[in-house]
């Protein structure tokens, strides 16, 4: 459980200490990359919760958001048209739908688990 | 199962830690880039030259003054021919010899619909001892007032003050020494800054000269931002 945890420090630790920076022109390539990262992130710990969870799908929409997102942020560059905006609207909706969504499931998982108990108690 | 679940996600947290912490330190620490081109490296490089030959040549009047100083038995003598060379250097004795007199004074033709000019504005008496300075000027007053280091040079109430002097005499007369007179009263004839004082309604004439006096800086020197150094024994 406390994996993904330690994971995800070991890839901040790891990434401030290579020191690696990105020019400044593609700081929002990354920026759109870490939220589509993160909305797949989300949309998998909600599948997961879900008992929908599928690895290949999980993955697949892992790399495939993030290419898909600083794409469209690539071309709204060229074509002078901000399409990262849309990437950030797109993502920004469905990361609050998911945390939402887990939200509700932990807390219908809490409260069944609490009747149990007090099924149980006495 | 659950094993194979848990290793992905913490592969992809892994990923997006590491992509966060490239966006820190990238939006936190934006490289500044040396964006000169050469002719300003090489500009560089020509001043840091020129300072270096001046530290040179100030180490070789320290280690002058120390022989001096180890070899004669006066050593009054010497410290005092130190403090008057100083003194000369940071403007505090009057010193004469040959230069340039500049002398501004107001231009009107028959259009002209403006008010009195009271004084010469503030930037362009800057801009003009820049350009002084710029020419090979070694000392300069703007009318009585020596042009020290720490000079200021005001606006106050439309009135131009030097050294917290009014400056409201025409024609104001600026006193220049210098080793080339000649070359520089021609600099300045062309300069930049004549044409700024015509449209002040201003004009001035340059004149070489074979002696010239520049009058001593006669207030006390402030000194701020310094103290002696305490010499170790």
């Amino acid at each position: 459980m406390w994996l993904p945890f330690i994971g995800l420090l070991v890839g901040i630790l790891l990434g401030l200490s290579t020191g690696i920076r990105v020019p400044d022109a593609y700081t929002s390539y990354l920026s759109i990359a870490v939220l589509a990262s993160l909305d797949t992130l989300f949309g998998g710990i909600r599948a997961h919760l879900e008992k929908t969870f599928e690895e290949k799908v999980f993955i697949t929409g892992f790399f495939s958001n993030i290419i898909l997102a600083a794409g469209l942020a690539f071309l709204g560059v060229h074509l002078g048209v901000d399409l990262y905006l849309a990437a950030v609207f797109a993502f920004g909706v469905r990361l609050f739908n998911n945390i939402a969504q887990i939200r509700r499931l932990l807390l219908e998982r809490w409260s069944k688990r609490k009747k149990k108990d007090l099924s149980a108690s006495p | 199962m659950m094993k194979d679940r848990m290793m992905i996600f913490t592969v992809i947290t892994t990923i997006i830690g590491f992509m966060v912490a490239v966006q820190f330190q990238t939006t936190k620490e934006p490289d500044v880039r040396d964006t000169r081109t050469v002719m300003e490296l090489r500009q560089e490089l020509t001043a840091e030259k020129e300072k270096q030959q001046e530290l040179i040549e100030e180490l070789a009047t320290q280690e002058e003054m120390l022989e001096q100083l180890q070899n004669t038995g006066n050593v009054e003598n010497v410290i005092e021919e130190a403090i008057n060379g100083l003194k000369a250097r940071a403007g505090l004795t009057e010193v004469s010899g040959e230069g340039v007199l500049i002398e501004i004074r107001p231009y009107f033709d028959e259009n002209y619909q403006g008010g009195a000019i009271r004084t010469v504005p503030a930037h362009l008496v800057r801009m003009l001892i820049n350009e002084l300075n710029i020419y090979g000027a070694k000392d300069i007053a703007v009318g009585s007032q020596r042009i020290v280091s720490t000079t200021p040079i005001r606006e106050v109430q439309g009135v131009t003050l030097i050294n917290s002097r009014r400056m409201t005499t025409f024609p104001l007369q600026v006193r220049v020494l210098t080793d080339d007179p000649e070359q520089l009263h021609h600099y300045m004839m062309t300069s930049e800054v004549k044409e700024y004082l015509q449209y002040e309604n201003l004009e001035f004439t340059s004149a070489p000269m074979t002696d010239i006096t520049v009058p001593a800086y006669d207030q006390s020197m402030r000194v701020r931002y310094m103290a002696p150094v305490k010499e170790e024994s």
